[in-house]
């Protein structure tokens, strides 16, 4: 009882000077402002005003004078208590100056870490920095509402700009969801593998959307030269690609789940714009309603393949073609006419007026195909007979016929074992054979 | 004196002489030729990667037949096998069908049949009567396995069936000189050196169905052909001496380009002769000139070349014809040096020097397999 009472007396004998000392600073309207302070540094809070300062005159207060000093100067004042910073690779310049109150008020804010601002800390680092690159249509997250020290430290890091971590983790420690679906990505767009994000994102403002450091597709094309390069001449380009959105509209940009960063397969995608009705004006044929049930496709298409004989970007050809080939109905053969069918398809199939090898439409040796495309007058273009993405009909020859104006021109085309026939809507019933040449019969 | 040491020979020594002299007649067949143990020669040479070997060579019918041992206790004078070995005087065109080398000895004249595996050498059988060759230049052979020569003093192609009986001729009438020929399941193609052009005859009733191949227009056709090659899928390919090129044509005359120019250059030609096609479309082409073969892929372009190089073996000695197989491959595979898989066998004739035919293996090192060892196949061979 005796030793507890001696021990509550001696805390009072320590505990009463200092708040008379604090009382005595802190009012009588004298510093009456560092008492109101929401937030206050703890020795100023705690009345410990002369951990800080120091008197250096016999009076206080002296009108017209300082009678109190600071017991250290610059960040050796702070660093009595708070540890020594300006250590790692990259400093503050204010740190690196020990110029703690740049930024920090001494006695206390009513925010927290005895800044005047609080979450929103643009006003205190557009002090110093220039809040003209801010100004943007797109802006980061955390940009947008000031909170600068999310990304970056305000003191000292061992990373450029004063970032918390190397820029990929500092994007990936928020990111985190876009982190995990990456592991498990099978098609990585190679920059995202392991170049830092602000590559191809400015990490505070944009005028692009996404924050990104140039509109699309010219930001793809600082790497994809060669498409930006074939794009700038070519006499027909992909919609989507001068769409808002413009490469992101057909690739992922950062991993998918199919080659070409295609975010399905390449048909699938093609489809999801080629198989309606309205696209374009006029509208482009609805290619999903041409192969719907059919019993062929064309080989390219058999294998999920549009980009065979369309180029995804553009062309010089119409129809995005990746090789020449008529646009009208009619057009005689001539050397590289028909070059984008004959890209697959042999090349001596139109060539030569008599043949035993290139093809199976012919009549003894007369190639057939030779007759109907190189008629100097009107030259049947392949399209006349063929569909050119699916049929019900052998070799993709035309069931439901060619539309042709208001008539859909039939090809009532029957094969047999050495040859066939037809009775279209442009000649009369004939008929070919490999073996017997029908010609000769017919002499 | 010399009547006493007579007597004394006569007397006790003539029955232990005997035996010697019987004993060192037979030994005789024990000594063996030691020839010099060369390692495997590759194409292109290091430090390219070897895609051809050079596998063996047939001089003789020594080089094929079973070796007979010479070695007998018994048969007491002169190496009677030497006797048997059967010479390949002038060879010219080689043909390789169902496992066997049909081989045109221009000297002898005759077909030379060679049977790797079965080790068998022979003649052709009906080279009598009717079927006398007189100057065999080039050969084919079809699916059935019928024999067709150009006889280029006949002039005309003599046709033998697959056991080498005289079946009949073509061409008497309408060929010019012949030089080369190629035949599929209905016709034959017969190369006219002097017509520079190619004789397409009905298999069945030997008559001409056309002449294709000339200069038409403006678009370049043969020229003084020597040889011919046809790719089985309807294509065929001429060697030119009259341009130093190669003409591609189609089996109905479309000629569809070619490749070549004289010049001793990668590439160029001298005196290009045999010709022959292999997988993947690639064209094999001997030049008697550069006395090398040149491989180009279907787009023309120069793969490499081989046998023109200094090597301890392989170099080709006025090289004729060529043929080029995928068959009996696992045959082929016992000359190979130790991890160069043999995916294709080409056979050379050489007009001059001991190599009658040279036999190469087209294919690769396997992975992790070193180039340097010896060939144990060569070893094994000599």
């Amino acid at each position: 009882m005796k030793a507890s009472f001696i021990l509550m007396a001696l805390g009072l004998l320590l505990f009463l000077p200092t708040a008379s000392r604090a009382e005595g600073c802190l009012t009588a309207g004298c510093h009456d402002s560092i008492r109101n302070l929401a937030r206050g540094h703890q020795p100023a809070a705690d009345g410990e005003c002369l951990s800080c300062h120091v008197q250096t005159a016999a009076e206080h207060p002296v009108k017209g004078s300082k009678s109190f000093g600071l017991v250290e100067k610059g960040a050796a004042l702070c660093t009595q208590c708070h540890e020594a910073m300006g250590k790692k690779k990259v400093v503050h310049y204010p740190v690196g100056d020990g110029d703690c109150l740049a930024c920090h008020r001494p006695h206390g804010t009513a925010n927290p870490y005895l800044l005047e601002v609080g979450e929103d800390q643009s006003e205190l680092c557009f002090g110093c920095h220039d809040s003209e690159p801010f100004k943007q249509p797109f802006m980061h997250g955390p940009a947008a509402v000031g909170a600068c020290t999310r990304c970056h430290s305000p003191h000292e890091s061992e990373h450029k700009s004063l970032l918390r971590g190397p820029v990929r983790d500092a994007c990936l420690q928020c990111h985190q969801d876009f982190a995990r679906q990456l592991k498990t990505a099978p098609v990585i767009h190679p920059p995202v593998q392991s170049d830092p994000c602000i590559d191809c994102h400015d990490p505070h403002a944009s005028a692009s959307p996404f924050i990104l450091k140039n509109k699309m597709p010219e930001l793809c094309f600082d790497c994809h030269a060669d498409i930006g390069k074939r794009l700038a001449g070519a006499k027909v380009r992909h919609k989507p690609v001068e769409q808002e959105g413009s490469c992101g509209r057909c690739h992922s940009t950062h991993f998918s789940q199919a080659r070409g960063l295609l975010p399905t397969d390449e048909k699938s995608l093609c489809l999801g714009c080629h198989g309606v009705d309205n696209l374009g004006q006029p509208p482009l044929k609805n290619i999903s309603k041409q192969l719907a049930g059919k019993k062929h496709l064309h080989g390219p298409l058999e294998q999920g393949e549009c980009v065979s004989c369309h180029d995804p970007h553009g062309s010089d050809f119409f129809r995005l073609l990746t090789g020449p080939y008529p646009e009208g109905l009619y057009f005689p053969y001539r050397e590289g006419a028909y070059d984008f069918c004959l890209q697959c398809h042999d090349r001596n199939l139109l060539r030569f007026e008599e043949t035993s090898l290139y093809t199976g439409f012919r009549d003894g040796k007369q190639n057939l195909h030779f007759v109907h495309v190189s008629d100097s007058r009107k030259g049947r273009t392949c399209r006349l007979c063929h569909e050119s993405h699916a049929s019900d009909g052998e070799k993709l020859i035309s069931k439901g016929g060619l539309p042709f104006g208001d008539w859909k021109v039939p090809i009532r085309f029957e094969q047999t074992a050495t040859g066939g026939s037809c009775a279209p809507g442009c000649h009369r019933p004939l008929s070919y054979d490999r073996q017997n040449p029908v010609k000769d019969r017919q002499r | 004196m010399q009547q006493r040491l007579v007597r004394f020979i006569q007397a006790s020594g003539v029955k232990a002489l005997g035996f010697a002299l019987f004993l060192s007649l037979a030994l005789t067949g024990c000594a063996t030729k030691t020839e010099p143990k060369i390692g495997p020669v590759f194409y292109p040479p290091p430090p390219n990667a070897p895609r051809v070997q050079f596998l063996k060579s047939i001089k003789n019918s020594k080089d094929v037949e079973e070796q007979k041992k010479n070695f007998s206790l018994f048969v007491v004078g002169s190496d009677t096998s030497t006797d048997q070995i059967k010479e390949i005087r002038k060879p010219y065109g080689i043909a390789y069908a169902k496992g066997k080398i049909y081989l045109c000895d221009m000297q002898t004249p005759d077909i030379v049949i060679m049977d790797l595996a079965g080790k068998k050498f022979e003649t052709l059988k009906g080279n009598i009567g009717q079927g006398k060759l007189k100057k065999p230049l080039n050969v084919a052979i079809d699916a059935a396995g019928n024999i067709y020569v150009v006889d280029t003093a006949r002039k005309e192609v003599l046709k033998y069936d697959a056991a080498g009986n005289f079946v009949g001729s073509y061409g008497k009438e309408f060929v010019n000189k012949p030089a080369d020929l190629a035949v599929d399941a209905t016709s034959l193609y017969i190369l006219d050196l002097g017509d520079s052009d190619i004789k397409v005859v009905d298999l069945q009733s030997g008559q001409l169905l056309g002449r294709i191949g000339k200069t038409e227009g403006g678009v370049q056709g043969l020229s003084i052909p020597t040889n011919l090659a046809s790719d089985g899928k309807g294509f065929l390919y001429t060697t030119n001496i009259g341009t130093g090129s190669i003409v591609k044509l189609d089996k109905d005359g479309h000629i569809l380009g070619g490749f070549g120019k004289m010049g001793k250059g990668f590439g160029e030609f001298v005196r290009p002769k045999g010709i022959a096609t292999g997988t993947e479309n690639r064209i094999f082409v001997v030049d008697g000139g550069h006395q090398n073969v040149q491989i180009f892929n279907e787009e023309y372009r120069l793969l490499m070349f081989f046998g023109d190089q200094p090597n301890p073996a392989g170099m080709l000695n006025l090289p004729a014809s060529i043929a080029v197989t995928t068959e009996n491959l696992e045959y082929f595979q016992q000359f190979a040096a130790p991890g160069f898989k043999i995916d294709e066998v080409i056979l050379v004739t050489n007009q001059m020097g001991p190599d009658k035919v040279s036999i190469f293996g087209l294919g690769q090192m396997l992975d992790g397999a070193g180039s340097a060892s010896g060939s144990e196949g060569e070893k094994k061979d000599k």
